[in-house]
């Protein structure tokens, strides 16, 4: 009995000891169990999160690859410069006045912005235009249109020449004037254009034509710092970047095409561009001091006028 | 002390703000974006190179779907899913399809243009790409937060 007892009594801790170490056992296989399925549960989750994203990823390198691949490295030659036919030109420079008052601003997307600083004027004291674009370029292509228009109402054009923009770029084969090589004269302002490059690709790069002179260089660092073409100086009181309406307009029409269109007040073409011509004559006006009156207070200019800033 | 479950709940919680944070970034770049359409691309804040050309692709004509700018498309998809996106939205499991399907949605729109990009206009706006892994980046924290209601 004493064995007994001393057996039945003394061993009653060891057994609660080993209960309790049990049910820690117990816990723990469950807490491993739990942090094993948490696992499990972070990986599979880990798994639909990423998979989607990796396919993205993929894709987007094979595009790139694909696109690198096709690219051919350099662009390629377009329209060689002609002498823009004079029934072109006639319809260009003289774009009836009855016509641009109905057509106002028209569809003109990208106003001129206003600048402050030194007037910019001709070495005689005229206010000068400066344009500053290139032969290969969409948005210039488009913008001298307007140009043209606008210009022709305060003095003449003489040997535009006709070409069109690089046949790989966005707008491709866009067809329009270029400067080079042009003049202009008029007793009302100056105007002074650069044509930086041709649209003729020689060893992967359009060839060079006009030169920057310091002081239009200088003019572009200042207000156009990324050097974005075209770059329009309106007298130092209006800049445009870039060009006024989008040149999709243009798209699969020839120089007596888009010439013959701006007659038509109706026409997207006559709203782009007959729209731009106003605007832009709008902003000489400011700086002629709104000579000709003729010209400066003709109702389109009048109606683009408002919408300057 | 805290329960695995518990724990794991926080941990949703957070990620579920992240879809808010990446949805809230992509609406202020979207908002960023419109607002640049409709005043002059010459605010826009992008270098300029052969390959990088912000202007070329935000005036290129593939920059409109119908008479409606991407831009603004973009501010749209970002509004809706920020707002399936904030904390009351995601306490409704029902709205886990539409958020799963919205974002879904708005990578295919992505990578079509980043395709567009590529192959059409031939140059690749910065900021559209911030939209882009905006996207991604939304339908990723939208895939984790609701892979961890699903058993």
């Amino acid at each position: 009995m004493g064995r007994v007892a001393t057996k039945d009594s003394t061993p009653s801790r060891p057994r609660s000891s080993a209960k309790t170490q049990a049910q820690k056992r117990l816990a723990g296989q469950r807490a491993l169990a739990a942090a094993g399925g948490n696992r499990s549960s972070r990986r599979r989750r880990l798994f639909i999160t990423l998979s989607p994203i990796v396919a993205v990823v993929v894709v987007v390198a094979v595009l790139i690859g694909a696109r690198l691949g096709s690219a051919s490295g350099s662009p390629a030659s377009g329209q060689s410069v002609t002498p823009a036919s004079a029934a072109v030109v006639g319809e260009v420079t003289a774009v009836p006045a009855t016509v641009l008052n109905t057509v106002g601003a028209g569809s003109v997307t990208t106003l001129p912005t206003a600048i402050t600083g030194t007037p910019l004027t001709a070495a005689n004291g005229q206010p000068q235009i400066l344009y500053v674009g290139a032969e290969y370029c969409p948005y210039c292509a488009a913008e001298r249109w307007g140009v043209v228009v606008a210009l022709s109402r305060f003095g003449t054009f003489a040997n535009l020449g006709a070409t069109a923009s690089s046949p790989s770029d966005v707008y491709p084969s866009t067809a329009t004037f270029t400067f080079h090589g042009a003049s202009y004269t008029s007793s009302q302002l100056a105007f002074s254009a650069v044509e930086t490059q041709s649209n003729q690709v020689v060893n992967g790069s359009y060839t060079p034509l006009d030169t920057l002179s310091a002081a239009d260089q200088a003019l572009m660092t200042k207000y156009d710092p990324s050097g974005g073409i075209p770059f329009i100086d309106i007298g130092g009181k209006f800049l445009i970047s870039g060009a006024s309406y989008s040149p999709a307009v243009l798209q699969g029409k020839t120089q007596a095409q888009i010439a013959a269109a701006l007659t038509d007040p109706t026409s997207a073409i006559a709203k782009a561009i007959d729209g731009t011509a106003n605007v832009i004559t709008a902003a000489v006006c400011a700086s002629t001091g709104n000579q000709p009156a003729s010209v400066c207070t003709a109702p389109g200019v009048v109606a683009a006028a408002a919408r300057l800033p | 002390m805290a329960t695995v479950a518990e724990t794991s709940a926080r941990r949703d919680g957070r990620v579920g703000y992240g879809s808010l944070a990446v949805a809230l970034a992509g609406l202020a770049i979207s908002a960023y974006l419109t607002v640049e359409h409709y005043t002059a691309s010459t605010l826009l804040a992008c270098p300029e190179s052969a390959t990088i050309n912000c202007q070329k692709v935000t005036t290129s004509q593939w920059s409109h779907i119908g008479p409606v700018p991407v831009a603004v498309l973009g501010l749209g998809y970002f509004l809706a899913m920020t707002a399936l996106c904030t904390p009351p939205a995601w306490r409704h499991p029902t709205l886990d399809r539409v958020r799963l399907v919205a974002a879904g949605a708005g990578v295919v729109s992505a990578v079509y243009l980043v395709w567009i990009e590529l192959f059409r206009v031939g140059a690749i706006c910065l900021w559209c790409t911030a939209v882009h892994v905006c996207t991604l980046a939304l339908l990723a924290t939208v895939l984790w937060t609701t892979s961890a209601r699903r058993p």
